[in-house]
């Protein structure tokens, strides 16, 4: 896998106060990243770096070659509150876009949209608004919205956290089918190990003082389920690393 | 009747069936020549009702343009003030203190700038509306959640984009809403507005009447701003229930 986002020396702070303080990482290009760490470590700050939204006061940050400088197309962010409009519904919101990017005939625009909202399951409720839709619609739909400029990057801040149990992983097993169908690079933020180790092909943990370990996930890597002791172990092994760094700090 | 009209007719209904029944009350409880019986005002109020649709119309053209006016003003006045925090310190202030006055006391100086004609009317009804609209549309433009905008800025949303997609859907039920209220306030104030250099609107209709002490013509002419303000107050709901449809 080749390199796809680099982060080169990059400080960051808000208002005298150090979140990053020459942050390097590499990330390849395909895989799935979950970082996690303790609250007000600067996990959502790093998706909002990668994003554009902000700006580095020193260092560089690329994704595919190009310096990261505005928000970029082919970049999709989700958001934890997911962000959906009250006066649009499903479709108006997989839609916009679309329409705002690029001249589409209203028909294509129409066909595109409801292949995706079929191919996530909630075609059947393309007309509803945010409030008609249950917790796991809702994130469906902003997932959709996310997915429909085929983007090559996705970030996602803590996406399944106002889920169920059960409705959080449907959600993850859909994303890995989504992931697996597309050549995408995904990073999200999550509290919870059990879901890093489920989903990450890599687990970034942020440590105080933007300090950033990599782990590669073994047990993504060999077998998906949860049901094996392998699982539990990772995600003890996880958890360890996350308060060894906590206590260092 | 397809749900729009039933929705526009039902309520309409019930509203002017209660304002029968409490005028009915009233007729019979004080017993004087100043407030007729209902049915002597409906068989006056159909006997003329070719002179009463030219007053009707009259006062309804000048509502509408003051309204149409209105929306031209103070819709990108709000928006602006709502957005730009520089404008919001300078403006807003400013708002609150014409916002309070009654307009009509500004019905002589509108007179002397713009004549005695229908420009004098429509501006004094423009001001009635145009300050309620945009304190409500500067409030419901500060009330979007500014993690709407980060939503529109991950697409890489233009200006315009974020006004198609966020802004102007935002405000659209605070615009109904200060629309009812200041249109409500603009037909009391045909009252004074039509009460000079004019022999056309429910206003001067009225107050024709009252000068005459004919009580049947001027419930007549009660009655017909009363309309008048129905059907302003049902086009505002079905375009609201058009135009809103998430709520």
């Amino acid at each position: 896998m080749k390199p796809f986002i680099t982060l080169d020396n990059v400080t960051y702070q808000v208002g005298g106060h150090v979140i990053f303080d020459q942050l390097n990482m590499t990330l390849d290009e395909g895989k799935i990243y979950a970082v996690i760490g303790p609250s007000g470590v600067g996990k959502t700050t790093l998706l909002h770096l990668l994003a554009g939204f902000i700006k580095p006061a020193k260092g560089h940050m690329t994704i595919a070659g190009d310096e990261i400088r505005d928000v970029r197309e082919k970049t999709s962010f989700l958001f934890q509150d997911l962000g959906l409009f009250p006066w649009q519904t499903a479709a108006e919101a997989v839609a916009m876009p679309l329409k705002m990017s690029k001249d589409r005939s209203k028909t294509d625009t129409d066909e595109t949209v409801d292949h995706l909202l079929s191919s996530l399951n909630i075609l059947n409720c393309k007309n509803y608004y945010p409030h008609q839709l249950s917790g796991g619609q809702k994130q469906r739909v902003a997932l959709a919205r996310t997915l429909i400029t085929q983007p090559d990057l996705l970030l996602m801040d803590e996406p399944t956290s106002a889920l169920d149990a059960m409705t959080k992983e449907t959600i993850q097993q859909l994303f890995l089918d989504l992931q697996s169908e597309r050549l995408m690079t995904s990073i999200f933020v999550t509290h919870d190990i059990e879901e890093a180790v489920f989903l990450g092909d890599d687990i970034i943990i942020l440590h105080p003082q933007g300090h950033c370990q990599f782990l590669m996930n073994k047990e993504k890597q060999e077998s998906l389920s949860r049901e094996t002791k392998a699982f539990y172990d990772q995600c003890f092994y996880v958890r360890e690393q996350l308060k060894l760094g906590a206590s260092k700090a | 009747m397809s749900k729009l009209k039933r929705s526009f007719h039902q309520p309409l209904l019930i509203g002017f069936v209660l304002m029968i029944v409490i005028w009915y009350v009233l007729h019979l409880v004080i017993a004087t020549r100043t407030i007729p019986a209902p049915v002597e005002t409906f068989d006056y109020f159909f006997r003329h009702l070719n002179p009463l649709i030219i007053h009707m119309g009259a006062s309804l053209l000048r509502v509408l343009v003051a309204v149409i006016l209105a929306l031209l003003i103070g819709l990108p006045i709000g928006i602006a003030i709502g957005r730009r925090k520089v404008l919001d310190k300078l403006l807003s202030p400013l708002l609150y203190v014409i916002y309070p006055i009654p307009k009509v006391a500004f019905l002589p100086v509108f007179m002397l700038l713009f004549g005695l004609g229908n420009v004098s009317k429509v501006m004094l009804m423009l001001f009635i509306i145009v300050f309620q609209l945009m304190l409500s549309v500067r409030d419901g433009v500060k009330d979007i959640p500014p993690h709407y905008f980060k939503v529109m800025q991950s697409f890489s949303a233009k200006r315009q984009h974020q006004y198609r997609y966020v802004v102007l859907p935002a405000i659209l039920p605070r615009v109904f809403s200060s629309l009812r209220i200041s249109i409500g306030i603009s037909l009391a104030t045909l009252f004074f507005a039509e009460n000079y250099a004019t022999t056309y609107g429910v206003g001067y209709f009225i107050l024709s009447a009252w000068m005459k002490m004919n009580y049947v013509e001027m419930f007549s002419g009660i009655m017909a701003l009363s309309l008048l303000g129905s059907v302003f107050f049902g086009f505002i709901d079905v375009l609201e229930k058009k135009l809103t449809p998430w709520l």
